[in-house]
């Protein structure tokens, strides 16, 4: 009885323990975008990538980055700290291939106050590039970017601990485009 | 009593099938994945032609990833391989996908997929734990060749493959026609 009674007045501890645990793990996994929506693009499109690196196999690829070398050893520090990196792009033959709902189906998922903008962002590509975080505190704990051009839509979502800078530095490795975006004042803009 | 017994039978069967289809698709996902380009495309799986294993020997079987170092990326004696050479791989690749990724989804990791309509090349890379290495299946579909292969990775040699799946592919590919001798 006495075993039991313990066990009782421990419960709330761990109730609230699961729970701070949880809304961690969720708070996390919130900065993972559902893409799916724009799987049916596939079937229009010229060329195709989708990545899909979750935490686990982040962890294992930074374990190929060579401390010694100073750039590879930059992407290791980055890639360390991260949750999951997922990519969808899309190049198509002819313009308007894509509709503005599609966009919409990934802008709808990131929303203040969550989410927010980052204007004044530079891209060396043509089209409209939009840049979102997700800010968990004071650290940014997600980041979007849709690239959208007339014939061609990528959009690149990295969980965990990442900003632009950092960004520039992660492009063309596992599986993350070229994007050529720049950082810039870190301004938020309104939705 | 007739319908309990027969419910009673009917709630068996489903269960075996689907411990059945369960351990099938955790067993056996190279064979079904063959099976599956098999019946889309109406074509069949066939040994390693001998022009395929002459022209490798010469090229060597090792990868060189991204300007790194050349080296094996499977585990001694872990890899299968399925080709189909010479056939025409007509049919919409998106169902093609919808219908191995739903096939897979439930016990591998889809990794890296790129689709190419010009060029009609699919690659797909599907990735799931094996103890304290890494199971692989690599499919690639080009409009007259395709290819299965399923390897067994250190953790080192997959993160490799990540680095530059597409070229970690072929040398997987290229690994297990030359192991195949």
């Amino acid at each position: 009885m006495k075993s039991l009674l313990k066990t009782l007045s421990r419960m709330p501890l761990a109730i609230s323990l699961c729970l701070i645990v949880t809304a961690l793990t969720v708070k996390a996994q919130d900065a993972k975008i559902q893409m799916a929506h724009l799987d049916h693009l596939a079937s229009r499109a010229n060329e195709t990538v989708d990545v899909n690196i979750d935490e686990r196999l982040i962890q294992l690829a930074a374990k190929i980055f060579n401390d010694k070398d100073e750039d590879e050893a930059q992407i290791k520090k980055l890639v360390v700290g991260l949750k999951g990196i997922y990519v969808k792009s899309f190049e198509f033959d002819n313009d308007n291939e894509y509709s503005a709902a599609d966009i919409d189906s990934i802008r709808s998922q990131l929303r203040e106050p969550a989410w927010s903008r980052l204007v004044n962002v530079t891209s060396k590509r043509e089209g409209n590039v939009e840049v979102y975080i997700s800010l968990g505190g004071p650290q940014i704990n997600g980041l979007v970017v849709i690239s959208a051009e007339s014939k061609e839509l990528t959009v690149v979502n990295i969980v965990g601990p990442v900003d632009l800078e950092k960004l520039a530095k992660l492009e063309g490795n596992l599986g993350i485009p070229e994007l050529g975006i720049k950082p810039a004042k870190q301004k938020k803009e309104e939705q | 009593m007739r319908r309990k017994v027969s419910t009673g039978i009917s709630i068996a069967l489903l269960l075996t099938s689907l411990c059945v289809s369960a351990a099938h698709a955790k067993g056996d996902d190279f064979n079904s994945v063959v099976r599956m380009i098999e019946q889309f495309y109406n074509v069949k799986h066939e040994g390693i032609p001998f022009l395929a294993k002459a022209g490798l020997k010469v090229v060597g079987a090792a990868a060189r990833i991204k300007g790194g170092e050349v080296r094996r990326l499977a585990e001694a004696g872990s890899i299968k391989i399925a080709t189909f050479e010479d056939q025409a791989f007509d049919g919409d690749f998106t169902e093609f996908r919808k219908s191995l990724n739903s096939s897979m989804v439930q016990t591998w990791s889809p990794l890296v997929q790129t689709v190419s309509a010009t060029d009609g090349e699919q690659n797909y890379v599907f990735v799931r734990e094996k103890g304290d290495k890494f199971s692989v299946i690599v499919v690639n579909i080009s409009p007259r060749d395709a290819a299965v292969v399923q390897a067994t990775l250190s953790p080192k040699n997959l993160a490799l493959l990540m680095k530059d799946p597409e070229e970690g592919g072929k040398a997987l590919r290229q690994e297990a026609i030359i192991d195949q001798e």
